[in-house]
């Protein structure tokens, strides 16, 4: 591997903009880093070079651990968004400045310098002034300037944001068949998804510090995990859907037994891209599997492709009542469709129309959407109020909404359909009486907030028993991907336990690290501690404010008399129980 | 003229134009042309006889070494300053910031009082540097002090914008293609602030030349020994000698504009050659 990154973080003014980041990049790989404003990337790349130093963590360069050497001694180029020429200098005299630094011989130089301003093809600049290049080309001399040292790394941080899009696709070009040419091991850093996609080998997507997911941009688009690479990554609806608990796909249109009972099937988030859904007059003439009927609310006509907006109704959803729930509320939906598929079907706006879907990809989050579940009205609002649960939603871009239910904290069970997706319930009294009467009826995962609950910037993770252990990580990576919070998994041994014991603990914490980073690509930190398992998380959660626990329950459905503690206290924490 | 028109928000090329010249004349010029004639209209041997006077020639001296000195010296600390109050964030930037422009503000007159105060023999700092052999208060090294302090604030102001505009990208860049702190200072940074530095020292030094409250007081006005040239003008004025203070008045403006002329045609020169060297 030539650029490694094990857990690295930085942090400005205790927040985390670079969040336990971890990666390797192979040798000549063209690496892209893709992510929103504020994301990290920059910060990240700038960890990598040298110029920022990192809070925890560890940066290798050819099995070279640099995290302690300066930017001066990494022998990696940089190029700057704003190209950064010194501009008392020529062309010639920039792109020989690192050979100057090094007091190479001036033949030397001279070689150096035609190579390259060959290489970047200006040739006959030499001795022109920055300023008196145009942007595109200034930036091809910064270019041939942080290749002069021969460095072993090249990392370009959004080079192409300062030019127009002509300029900017020769530009593209340019630096791609440089990096073959020589095959240099490259990071580019940049928010716009085509130059990620036309330049990566290999992409990782950012957001909120965390680097969400990485792989071939093929991968990325098709397969995505996480909601947030579904819908930075192109265009993409996302869609709630009840499926089997079992994880294979109930056809959408299957008439239900009677007497079935529709508890064993589990809400999931389902991506459809817009390219991959089919328009029809009616059901019966899609080719593909019916999603459900729409009218077209808008077209717009972008040249070769053909942009509606759909939007599905509860009524259009299918006759049945078990179909009806399935279906989400009133949804947009967005299609694109081709010339040929516009002159076989040509739509007008308020036309009805029978959706069908030739792909459809299952994201694996277990957060699929937020249930408020209260006794009356007023709690259920109070909680709906809450801005940090309001935030997590929108940044989930899922549903939130309330169901009422007086018998809620009451032990007798009461008529009504489960919550769909995380329920979530109002911390304090009553709130174990509550948490028992959804886990009972098979609901999880469940919420408990205090109401005034303040976004967290910090999640304590524990699993009482290796039963829950899966669900808890794949539900912590889910909760991380949406939260800018560092993240602890507690192993909690009883005190007194024998040698062995403790090893056999940490041995488990090691698990819980590579298990995390292998299945959900999530890095967590790992501490163990010895005593009582719910008055050690007591401990760690009153010690400072700001935290939240995830929770995994040692019996799927039950929750133990002695975990009641953790979901009473005042002023309390949000606890997501799985 | 016609060429020289462009569209602009302010009124008319002619207007402008106009009131420059009128204001420039009334304000500067005039006087200026009243000092020559009152000049003129004494003998060429009195002229001579004045100005080339023994006491005269060591006024010059003085004024002249005094100021080039104090320049320089506000050169080096002046560029400091501004790099501290552009490049740190420390508590109280702020106020020092403002406090820089305290001699603008001030009397001269006041800030050689507390100049003598604090460097006589018995003041502040006086009386330490008494038992060294070094007497500030009443020598050319007192005249220097003073036309440091005057100084200050024109190069830390020249500089300051000059330094906000290094951009950092610039010394990331050169670090990351293996430059030293010092090279990188060698060859991006000073080159930069290079004509915002000279200028800075031009006004110092002009500034410095005609200085003449705060120095009174600090110089003890011994003359062959610390008597500046505008002060000897003002004695020439209250023995009612009025074409002598003409006469001298006129040599420093003469000595004066030839230096800064020659100073702002090195700098010129000095952009040319860079410009030049890289064609």
């Amino acid at each position: 591997m030539s650029i490694t990154l094990d857990q690295v973080t930085k942090q400005y003014q205790g927040n985390p903009v670079v969040n336990d980041v971890s990666l390797a990049v192979a040798e000549g790989e063209f690496f892209v880093l893709l992510g929103p404003s504020g994301s990290g990337k920059s910060t990240l790349l700038r960890t990598i070079a040298g110029l920022t130093d990192v809070d925890h963590g560890r940066i290798m360069l050819f099995g070279r651990d640099v995290t302690q050497v300066s930017a001066r001694e990494r022998e990696v180029g940089f190029v700057f968004q704003n190209y950064a020429l010194f501009r008392h200098m020529t062309v010639g005299e920039n792109i020989e400045f690192a050979l100057r630094v090094r007091r190479e011989k001036s033949a030397e130089r001279v070689r150096r310098r035609k190579e390259l301003l060959e290489l970047i093809g200006l040739a006959d600049m030499d001795d022109r002034l920055p300023t008196q290049l145009s942007g595109g080309q200034q930036q091809r001399v910064a270019v041939a300037r942080a290749l002069a040292h021969k460095p072993k790394v090249l990392l370009l941080d959004e080079p192409f944001g300062a030019l127009d899009a002509k300029i900017r696709e020769e530009l593209r070009r340019t630096i791609r068949s440089v990096q073959r040419e020589l095959k240099i091991t490259t990071i580019l850093v940049t928010h716009d998804q085509e130059e990620a996609f036309a330049l990566g080998d290999r992409l990782g997507v950012m957001n909120l510090g965390r680097l969400l997911e990485s792989g071939r941009p093929t991968e990325l688009y098709s397969r995505p995990a996480t909601r947030f690479v579904a819908t930075f990554l192109g265009a993409a609806n996302l869609l709630l859907r009840r499926e089997a608990r079992s994880g294979s796909d109930t056809p959408i249109d299957r008439t239900p037994t009677p007497g079935e009972q529709p508890r064993r099937e589990q809400e999931v988030v389902a991506m459809l891209r817009p390219e991959e859904a089919e328009l029809a007059p009616d059901r019966d003439s899609l080719a593909t599997s019916f999603l459900g009927y729409g009218h077209v609310e808008e077209i717009q006509f972008t040249g070769a492709l053909e942009r509606l907006r759909i939007r599905m109704g509860t009524e259009e959803a299918g006759r049945n009542a078990e179909a009806r729930s399935r279906a989400v509320a009133p949804v947009l939906i967005e299609v694109t469709r081709t010339q040929p598929e516009q002159r076989t079907f040509p739509l007008a706006p308020g036309q009805r129309v029978a959706i069908g879907t030739r792909r459809i990809h299952v994201l694996p989050t277990p957060l699929s959407s937020f249930t408020v579940c209260a006794e009356t009205q007023d709690a259920a609002d109070r909680l709906l109020a809450n801005h940090w649960l309001a935030e997590l939603a929108a940044r989930m871009q899922t549903r939130l909404t309330a169901q009422i239910e007086p018998g809620l904290a009451s032990p007798e069970p009461s008529p009504g359909d489960a919550p769909a997706g995380v329920a979530v319930v109002a911390a304090g009294p009553g709130c174990a009486a509550r948490v028992r009467r959804l886990l009972n009826r098979g609901v999880t995962p469940v919420l408990c907030m205090p109401e005034d609950a303040e976004p967290p910037g910090r999640v304590v993770v524990h699993f009482a028993g290796q039963v829950a252990r899966r669900a808890t990580l794949a539900m912590t990576a889910s909760l991380l991907r949406h939260v800018p919070a560092e993240a602890v998994f507690l192993g909690i041994l009883p005190s007194g336990s024998p040698e062995r014991t403790r090893t056999a603990g940490v041995r488990q914490l090691l698990d819980v690290r590579s298990e995390a980073q292998a299945g959900h690509g999530l890095d967590v930190r790992t501490e163990l501690r010895l005593g009582d398992r719910i008055e050690e998380l007591l401990r760690e959660l009153g010690s400072q404010p700001g935290q939240m626990l995830v929770l995994g329950l040692p019996d799927a459905g039950s929750l133990p008399d002695n975990f009641e503690a953790l979901l009473t206290q005042s002023p309390g924490w949000p606890v997501l129980l799985a | 003229m016609n060429g020289f028109r462009q569209p602009s928000v302010l009124p008319g090329f002619g207007l402008t134009l106009g009131f420059a010249t009128f204001f420039l004349s009334a304000v500067v010029l005039l006087p200026l042309a009243a000092l020559i004639l009152k000049t003129a209209s004494m003998s060429w041997a009195d002229f001579v006889r004045v100005v080339l006077s023994p006491r005269a020639l060591a006024s010059y001296r003085l004024s002249f070494s005094t100021s080039l000195l104090a320049a320089l010296i506000n050169t080096v600390f002046g560029f400091i300053v501004a790099w501290t109050l552009v490049r740190y964030e420390f508590p109280g930037r702020k106020i020092l910031d403002a406090m820089i422009d305290m001699p603008f503000a001030l009397p001269t007159a006041v800030s050689g009082i507390a100049l003598t105060a604090v460097f006589a023999q018995n003041g502040w700092i006086g009386q330490y540097l008494e038992p060294l052999g070094i007497k500030v208060a009443y020598t050319w090294i007192g005249v220097t002090v003073a036309l440091i302090l005057i100084g200050l604030p024109f190069v830390v102001r020249s500089v300051q914008p000059s330094l906000l505009e290094v951009q950092r990208d610039l010394e990331d860049a050169a670090e990351t293609l293996g430059a030293t702190p010092f090279y990188i200072f060698r060859r991006i940074i000073f080159p930069t602030v290079l004509p915002a530095l000279a200028s800075g020292f031009t006004l110092a030094f002009a500034r410095a030349v005609g200085e003449y409250g705060s120095v009174i007081f600090i110089s003890g006005n011994l003359p062959m020994k610390t008597e500046i040239t505008p002060l000897l003008i003002v004695i020439k004025l209250e023995e009612f000698d009025y074409n002598g203070a003409a006469a001298l008045g006129f040599v420093m403006l003469a000595m004066s504009f030839v230096m800064l002329l020659s100073i702002n045609l090195v700098q010129a020169w000095g952009r040319r050659q860079l410009v030049a060297a890289h064609r």
